[in-house]
């Protein structure tokens, strides 16, 4: 047999002397392991392994943000069902995890962007144009926060826009500008000096929330890269 | 069968019990957890009020430790009112504002209705969470004289929470939105008062 073949030089290569590396010692060892293996301890070996790495994946499925549900639009992601009875079942482990309260379809929609419009992750050593218009609704708000845990003792000075307070083009149009440093307009200050940020797009009362599939990225703020310190 | 047939075999099937552990556990985390929504909501003592769950930053106050959502949007206020309908039904009363104000009714499996301020009627909003027997038993008991401005829900289970939201679309809304959050009203529509209504109209 080839794999009795295989053993038995892999034993002839753990024999004390012939052996070269520790990595080709542990292969050996697990071989013979593989071989000499009883019943009982093949059944021990399945039962851990499927716990051990269903528990894993569920976890790591269920931590952090939805595995999926998003709908993708420009450097946007909505997550019209986030807060549904129609929610997947990840939606809904990652919504009793966190202790989130998503919106519901009348109430409101989320939107969540990581990204930039050419597909770079939002650092926080650069500077943000997000620029143009939004979905149809009554009221909406832009907020920024850092990703993973907040940095204790840092008050922000500004966390986010609401419709009402933003300054705006004449042709309603508007640009929020966020950077690092003090900018005009609509500046939005870095929640963080370094390391990854989200932004987070709520419409309130929207008609939008009932049909996320017809969102156009025209229909969103785009947020582009203009520069980058250090 | 061979040595390595037998532990491929072992590996397979740890991979298919791999995949049962990991469907059975995602759809037990809703159920088991103690974090969300619904378990805190459930754990709270405020009576007859909305509980407030984020309340908004005003002047140098910040925003309270008592707020554990992940993410919480700056500018909107939200409280909770959980309900527990084999108590009776629940009855959500708001006074609408200047501000921007809706309800949502969450079950154990996510959020089944939403209403905001402008279906309110006369500035009062009032929303009764029921089952289905306590709906039909409602109509029955209607009086068609009376004309009622509640809202009624059917829920379809018997343990949920109505989510306030009060959106302040400037700073110094903040200390409104957060009142308003307080002023919110939830209670039980016991079936006693309502008998008791009947038999002084009867009687």
């Amino acid at each position: 047999m080839k794999w009795a073949d295989r053993a038995a030089r892999a034993r002839a290569a753990a024999a004390p002397g012939t052996a070269s590396a520790p990595g080709g010692r542990v292969i050996a060892a697990v071989r013979e392991a593989v071989r000499r293996a009883s019943t009982v301890s093949l059944l021990i070996y399945a039962l851990a392994l499927g716990a051990g790495l269903g528990l894993v994946s569920a976890d790591y499925a269920t931590s952090g943000g939805y595995p999926f549900g998003g709908v993708a639009v420009g450097a946007w992601t909505a997550w019209p069902r986030a807060g549904t009875v129609g929610a997947d079942p990840y939606t809904r482990a990652v919504n009793a995890r966190r202790g989130e309260i998503p919106l519901a379809i009348g109430e409101g929609m989320l939107l969540t962007a990581a990204q930039d419009e050419d597909g770079r992750t939002l650092d926080a050593a650069c500077t943000y144009a997000i620029a143009g218009i939004t979905p149809p609704a009554r009221a909406w708000t832009v907020t920024v926060a850092g990703r993973g845990a907040a940095s204790p003792g840092q008050t922000a000075l500004r966390e986010g826009f609401t419709s009402t307070e933003i300054l705006r083009e004449r042709d309603g149009r508007f640009v929020i500008t966020l950077s690092p440093t003090v900018q005009p307009g609509n500046w939005l200050p870095m929640p963080r000096a370094s390391g990854p940020i989200r932004l987070a797009l709520r419409l309130y009362d929207t008609p939008v929330a009932a049909s996320a599939g017809t969102l156009d990225r025209t229909g969103l703020p785009a947020i582009t890269r203009t520069g980058c310190t250090g | 069968m061979t040595p390595r047939g037998r532990f491929l075999l072992a590996t397979l099937s740890g991979l298919v019990l791999a995949g049962l552990v990991h469907v059975g556990t995602v759809l037990l985390i809703p159920g088991l957890s103690e974090t969300d929504a619904l378990s805190r909501a459930q754990s709270s003592e405020t009576l007859d009020h909305a509980m407030p769950v984020y309340t908004l930053a005003t002047g140098d106050t910040p925003a309270p430790a008592e707020a554990w959502l992940p993410i919480p949007d700056p500018s909107v206020a939200v409280g909770l009112c959980a309900y527990d309908l084999a108590d009776g039904p629940m009855r959500v009363s708001a006074r609408t504002g200047p501000l921007m104000l809706s309800l949502a009714v969450h079950g154990r499996r996510g959020a089944f209705y939403a209403v905001t301020d402008q279906a309110a009627v006369r500035g009062a909003l009032d929303l009764v969470v029921l089952t289905r027997a306590q709906y039909d038993e409602a109509l029955a008991n209607a009086d068609d004289n009376e004309v009622s401005h509640d809202v009624r829900i059917v829920a379809p289970e018997r343990r949920g929470y109505v989510v306030v939201r009060v959106i302040a679309a400037l700073p110094s809304q903040r200390s409104a939105a957060n009142a308003a959050i307080q002023a919110v009203s939830c209670t039980v529509d016991s079936p006693d008062e309502e008998t008791k209504d009947e038999t002084k109209a009867g009687g």
